[in-house]
């Protein structure tokens, strides 16, 4: 049973993967390489998590975020290890994708803080994607 | 008219204001990132990220560092896994230098290292792909198909249930990215080619994959352990830049690592 369970949650980030690549997709004509591995997993409504990842000064990196839950609103935002809003202003939400970008100005870790800001399920997965040029 | 068309002009400037005042007031401009849960998976850049980086800063004579000999093939497992990591980033560095032969040589090496552990029928099509795109000269095709083989090794580790072996392949990759990045910024330094260097959190995480990994025991992994522990205060600088002689230092750390990881 839970195995069977275990793999309805891994299908259901692999959906959400599915809806955060489709948000990847037309910065890939502009020279991004979207990476195979990523993020994923549920979250309730409100709530936020944490991914930690090395950016290195020099690229230029975007972060996509989606989920299959279309009447899910997501959020995604770049932070410098310092707590301190990085992502430049063209970052965007539409509903259940969302995207931040970011141009480190430092090599270092960076926080990308992603939330599920409302669902009409009680847990809602979800999928980070990130590319870099 | 145009009195119209001008008040609705600035009517849709200001929505479009509003909103995008909307987004910004979402997205605190400070933090405490202690307070978040972390998510615990880790995705460790690839050797190409670094070199993309490392490009921006100047030209760089690739095809000094590819390199298509033929390493020795092990039993252990362990030592397959850094391996593979390690020819995928040589397959990295072969694009850089945009060395067709060189690339389809990498390609056909790591299908061979990856049915030697049991992962090759989730490569074989990788492999196959990177000398199509090596043949057509199509290098970010090629650059994908090199994150796809990697990602589809581990995806094969993991379903084994063989989550460390997938981590050795990253270290693997990380080990032989870093030993180049660190040739480069050597020969001509930069204190932006050294900041490039500045991974105390990735050190950290291969260190602690590392303890975690008691039953691998074979003599590369644990002077790997024991060498990430020399480095990481040569990186982790805080605000000090990285110095030249600290570059130097980790090449000559990570050179005797690759000659481990690729000799018997």
């Amino acid at each position: 049973m839970s195995l069977l369970a275990g793999g309805v949650v891994l299908a259901s980030v692999d959906d959400a993967q599915s809806f955060a690549l489709q948000a990847a997709e037309p910065y890939v004509r502009e020279g991004f390489q979207v990476r195979e591995d990523y993020w994923g997993g549920d979250l309730a409504a409100g709530e936020k998590k944490a991914v930690r990842q090395q950016l290195f000064k020099g690229n230029e990196y975007w972060f996509w975020m989606g989920t299959e839950v279309n009447r899910a609103r997501v959020s995604v935002h770049i932070y410098d290890k310092d707590g301190k809003l990085v992502e430049q202003s063209d970052s965007w939400q539409k509903g259940h994708f969302a995207a931040a970008h970011v141009v480190p100005t430092s090599t270092d870790s960076y926080f990308i803080i992603v939330a599920i800001e409302e669902s009409p399920e009680e847990r809602t997965h979800w999928a980070l994607v990130y590319g870099f040029r | 008219m145009i009195s119209v068309i001008k008040n609705s002009k600035w009517a849709g400037f200001t929505l479009a204001l509003v909103a995008l005042s909307v987004q910004a007031a979402s997205a605190p401009q400070q933090i405490n990132v202690k307070q978040y849960k972390t998510v615990e998976d880790v995705v460790v850049p690839l050797p190409g990220e670094v070199f993309s980086a490392l490009n921006k800063l100047g030209p760089v004579n690739w095809k000094e560092y590819v390199r298509t000999e033929k390493s020795a093939n092990f039993s252990e497992r362990p030592r397959t896994a850094l391996l593979l990591g390690n020819v995928i980033a040589d397959g990295f560095i072969a694009v850089q230098a945009q060395d067709a032969p060189a690339v389809k040589e990498i390609g056909q090496r790591v299908l061979t290292l990856a049915k030697g552990i049991g992962v090759g029928a989730s490569i074989t099509p990788h492999a196959k792909a990177i000398t199509e795109w090596a043949d057509k000269r199509k290098w970010e095709n090629v650059r994908h198909e090199l994150d796809r083989t990697q990602n589809s090794v581990q995806q094969a580790m993991n379903e084994l249930q063989d989550q460390k072996l997938s981590q050795l392949v990253s270290l693997g990759g990380w080990l032989r990215g870093t030993q180049i990045l660190t040739a480069v910024v050597d020969r001509h330094f930069t204190p932006e080619g050294a900041e490039l260097l500045h991974q105390p959190d990735l050190l950290r995480y291969f260190g602690d994959r590392l303890t975690a990994m008691p039953e691998y025991s074979v003599p590369v992994v644990q002077n790997i352990k024991q060498a990430l522990v020399e480095v990481r205060p040569l990186i982790d600088t805080g605000s000090k830049p990285i110095t030249p002689d600290a570059v130097k230092r980790i090449n000559v750390i990570t050179t005797r690592l690759d000659g481990e990881v690729v000799t018997r």
